[in-house]
């Protein structure tokens, strides 16, 4: 039997205004003004439309129809559950309708989407896991038992804490070189830990997420059929698919076909009778560690790399990095509670993100997502925000 | 057979006004390294230029009074103007039909600009041989599209009519070209110009302006700038470099402004002061209103010196590692400032990615791409269907005339959204 474990990342950052060095210092009277909510409402509602509102009523469908035999498991971040209240309760009400099913498994992961895990201590880490923790319980009245980090980002000191903090299984990428020439489709144990690892299946899941439209893909257009297919052959305990949900209707747009592939996906798979489809929890209940994994410097799923440089590869990011944990010191120390909320929010990885200068030297820009022109003005906005966070912390 | 250009260019190293001279300097040596022939028209000048290069060879047609940037209104030349360009003209004619009489036929005539328009067209008639033009700038630009000069827009617009093949130095001009002259724009070729590297220096809190002080080149919004960055950084120091006809009005504004006493004007530098200037500058600063490409910006890059470029700029178009603004927009152009000087992360990064970038501007590839386009002359294809194409020409030259918006707007844009 091979398990087909099927998961999605659910995530909005909070974007921030036009912050110039004019701005610093002027208006410490004022509630803070960093965020755009305008454009993140806009964004969070097309977003919505397109992809969360009609792929949830999709997976509904499927769910109800194959009577609970495909299951599936979402990750949503405190920042997206807060846009869902805030903007749209409906996309929050089919979230629930579908954890009601009972084939749908949540994942625990910070609060904000953050880099907490990379400071030098893990207490901010353990507590914007909790603030999850608490908001899923409000929301699902469930308890997470499958944790898995911002983008993946995974390291021996980070499986520990997960391990102590009571979860029983954490997910990664599937990366080579933690892997060596060994497969993906197992779980594997942390060398100095006990807790289970899921690893992505990069290949496959690359598959929907980046290659689904690319015309050519020697295997375009991609057919589900065709898909399941490849997944029979897989030798192994599990398939980990773990996939953007922005993929269905936004990366992809509707036209490329990527929902008839999701509806027909089903079908297809359990025509064969030696696949089925298990939540997150469910896999580490069934499957056990087939050997060790040694991580000591973070992976993630992120470039080519597969490793943290996409948010800090350069001296940009490396200094709002630096800023960002001083702020926070003196902020633990003064105790203010509305700054924290704040701070945590600039927290979350997108901001670092939109530095990245990767490839922009070889005169390639990434196509990437970003509200800005370049990474140049990513920096200078974000940390003109940082440096009026800063003043403000010392007042 | 090794191939043969009469390139008809205006001013060559050491006589320099502006970037047609450094492309004309790295152009035709990596042509000469790519094994062709090319023998380079200009002015007699007090400054000799020399080649040591065997495929390279410097030919004087004779002395002339006029300036690629001069314009007939200037006192000096007074009505003598139009006649001087034409006098000089048929110098190059009668130089370069010399030439090719003991030398041998050429296979191209390359001419840049629109000062030699009218001998190139001649050559091109008399001789039978393709012309290729390369467009640096247009009047549009230099007259920072305040009030074009008729005149130089029709000479341009022969010139590029007449031309078998266009080269654009971005596709902004190849825009220009193409609207306002209603040129077909299946000739034009556009290729980006390149940089000889210059050393980084020992940096010092130096912003930096260095060009022509003419409308085109806004180095009054430069000034405008400093005014505001000075009231958040007092101990900065900001360059003017070069000469030009608005030097007396910026140091008017400079005074006017208060802050005459942070501003250095340094009149005309030499070679070598330009690359000092360079390398010991923080920030490089091109408010160009219009320019064709901004070979500047890539001199100051290659130096390890952090840029802030006009969006209108052929540069903007075809760099990454720069930082882009609106050359109005004063307000942003100080904050880029402020924020390069605060940051060091930011000077760093800007400084390293673009030295790795600059890597790709690179003369030999401007040769290549050149070549390229001789290469692709079909010149019997080409004269016929020229002739067919006669009246669509003459149609778009009529919609070209009509004084419509090219959205090159000068004013402020309504600020975008992130």
């Amino acid at each position: 039997m091979t398990s087909i474990c099927l998961y999605f990342e659910v995530h909005q950052p909070m974007r921030l205004n036009h912050f110039s060095v004019f701005n610093i210092g002027a208006n410490h009277d004022r509630n803070s003004d960093y965020f755009d909510q305008k454009l993140n409402q806009q964004i969070f509602e097309k977003v919505a439309k397109k992809c969360y509102l009609p792929t949830n009523k999709v997976l509904l469908d499927l769910i109800n129809r194959y009577d609970g035999k495909f299951r599936v498991s979402f990750s949503l971040t405190g920042t997206f559950i807060e846009y869902c209240e805030r903007y749209m309760p409906s996309v929050l009400d089919s979230f629930k309708e579908l954890f009601a099913t009972g084939a749908v498994d949540l994942i625990e992961e910070t609060y904000y989407h953050s880099l907490s895990s990379m400071y030098d201590d893990l207490d901010e880490f353990e507590k914007q896991i909790k603030m999850h923790r608490e908001k899923i319980k409000r929301i699902f009245n469930y308890k997470p038992k499958i944790f898995r980090n911002t983008e993946t980002i995974y390291d021996n000191r980070i499986a520990r804490k997960i391990n102590e903090l009571g979860y029983k299984g954490i997910i990664t990428e599937g990366a080579d070189k933690i892997l060596g020439r060994r497969s993906p489709n197992y779980l594997y144990k942390p060398f100095d830990t006990d807790i289970k690892v899921l690893l992505r299946n990069y290949k496959l899941s690359d598959d929907i997420g980046f290659r689904f439209s690319t015309h050519n893909w020697s295997e375009f257009p991609l057919t589900a059929d065709k898909y399941a297919k490849w997944i029979s052959h897989c030798e192994g305990d599990l398939v980990n698919l773990f996939i953007d949900y922005e993929t269905f209707g936004e990366h992809q747009w509707i036209e490329t076909g990527i929902f008839e592939f999701l509806k027909h996906l089903p079908g297809e798979v359990l025509k064969h009778n030696h696949l089925d489809f298990v939540t997150v929890s469910e896999a580490v209940e069934r499957y056990q560690p087939v050997g060790e994994i040694d991580v000591p410097w973070a992976i993630s799923w992120a470039d080519e790399d597969r490793n943290v440089s996409t948010w800090l590869g350069n001296d940009m990011q490396i200094a709002c990095f630096n800023e960002l944990k001083n702020i926070g010191r003196r902020l633990k120390e003064k105790g203010n509670e509305m700054l924290l909320k704040t701070w945590r929010c600039l927290q979350t990885s997108d901001h670092l993100y939109y530095c990245s200068t990767k490839g922009l030297a070889d005169g390639n820009v990434h196509a990437y997502f970003s509200p800005y022109d370049n990474p140049y003005e990513g920096f200078m906005n974000y940390m003109n925000i940082l440096q009026d966070l800063k003043q403000r912390v010392m007042l | 057979m090794k191939m043969k250009i009469a390139m008809i260019g205006w001013e060559y190293p050491p006589f320099k006004a502006g970037g047609l001279a450094t492309h004309c300097y790295g152009l035709t040596r990596s042509l000469a390294d790519k094994n062709v022939k090319v023998y380079f028209f200009m002015p007699k000048t007090k400054h000799i230029a020399n080649s040591d290069h065997q495929n390279l060879v410097i030919k004087e047609a004779g002395e002339t009074e006029i300036f690629p940037y001069d314009h007939p209104e200037d006192e000096a030349l007074a009505g003598k103007f139009f006649e001087a360009v034409h006098r000089y003209n048929k110098l190059v004619v009668a130089k370069v039909k010399a030439v090719a009489k003991s030398e041998g036929r050429f296979d191209f005539i390359h001419a840049h600009d629109w000062l030699t328009m009218e001998a190139s067209m001649i050559l091109k008639e008399e001789m039978g041989v393709p012309l290729v033009l390369t467009i640096h700038s247009t009047e549009y630009d230099r007259s920072g599209w305040l009030n074009p000069n008729q005149w130089f827009i029709d000479i341009e617009r022969k010139g590029m009519e007449k031309a078998d093949r266009i080269i654009a130095v971005s596709h902004f001009t190849k825009r220009v070209i193409v609207e306002k002259y209603g040129i077909n724009p299946n000739k034009i070729s556009v290729v980006h110009n390149a940089v000889y590297p210059i050393p980084e220096g020992k940096k010092q809190e130096i912003v930096l302006f260095l060009g022509r002080l003419t409308i085109q080149k806004g180095a009054e919004f430069f000034l405008k700038a400093a005014r505001k960055v000075l009231d958040y950084e007092p101990d900065v120091r900001f360059v003017v470099a070069g000469i030009g006809d608005m030097l007396p009005c910026l140091i008017d504004q400079a005074v006017d402004l208060g802050i005459s006493n942070r501003v250095i004007f340094t009149g005309r530098l030499t070679e070598e002061e330009v690359k000092h200037i360079y390398g010991i500058s923080s920030v490089y600063i091109m408010p160009s209103v219009s320019e064709p490409f901004g070979i500047t910006a890539l001199e100051a890059i290659s130096a390890g010196t952090p840029t802030i470029a006009s969006k209108t700029s052929g540069v903007c178009e075809t760099f990454n590692n720069c930082l882009k603004v609106d050359f109005w927009d004063t307000d942003e152009i100080a904050t880029k400032i402020i924020s390069l000087l605060r940051y060091e992360s930011l000077r760093t990064s800007l400084a390293e990615n673009g030295k790795k970038e600059i890597e790709l501007f690179t003369w030999d590839n401007v040769a290549g791409k050149t070549i390229d386009v001789y290469n692709g002359i079909d010149v019997e294809r080409l004269k016929k269907q020229l002739k067919g194409r006669e009246k669509i020409y003459k149609w778009n030259q009529k919609l070209a005339s009509r004084d419509y918006d090219l959205s090159l707007s000068l004013g402020p844009k309504t600020k975008k959204v992130r």
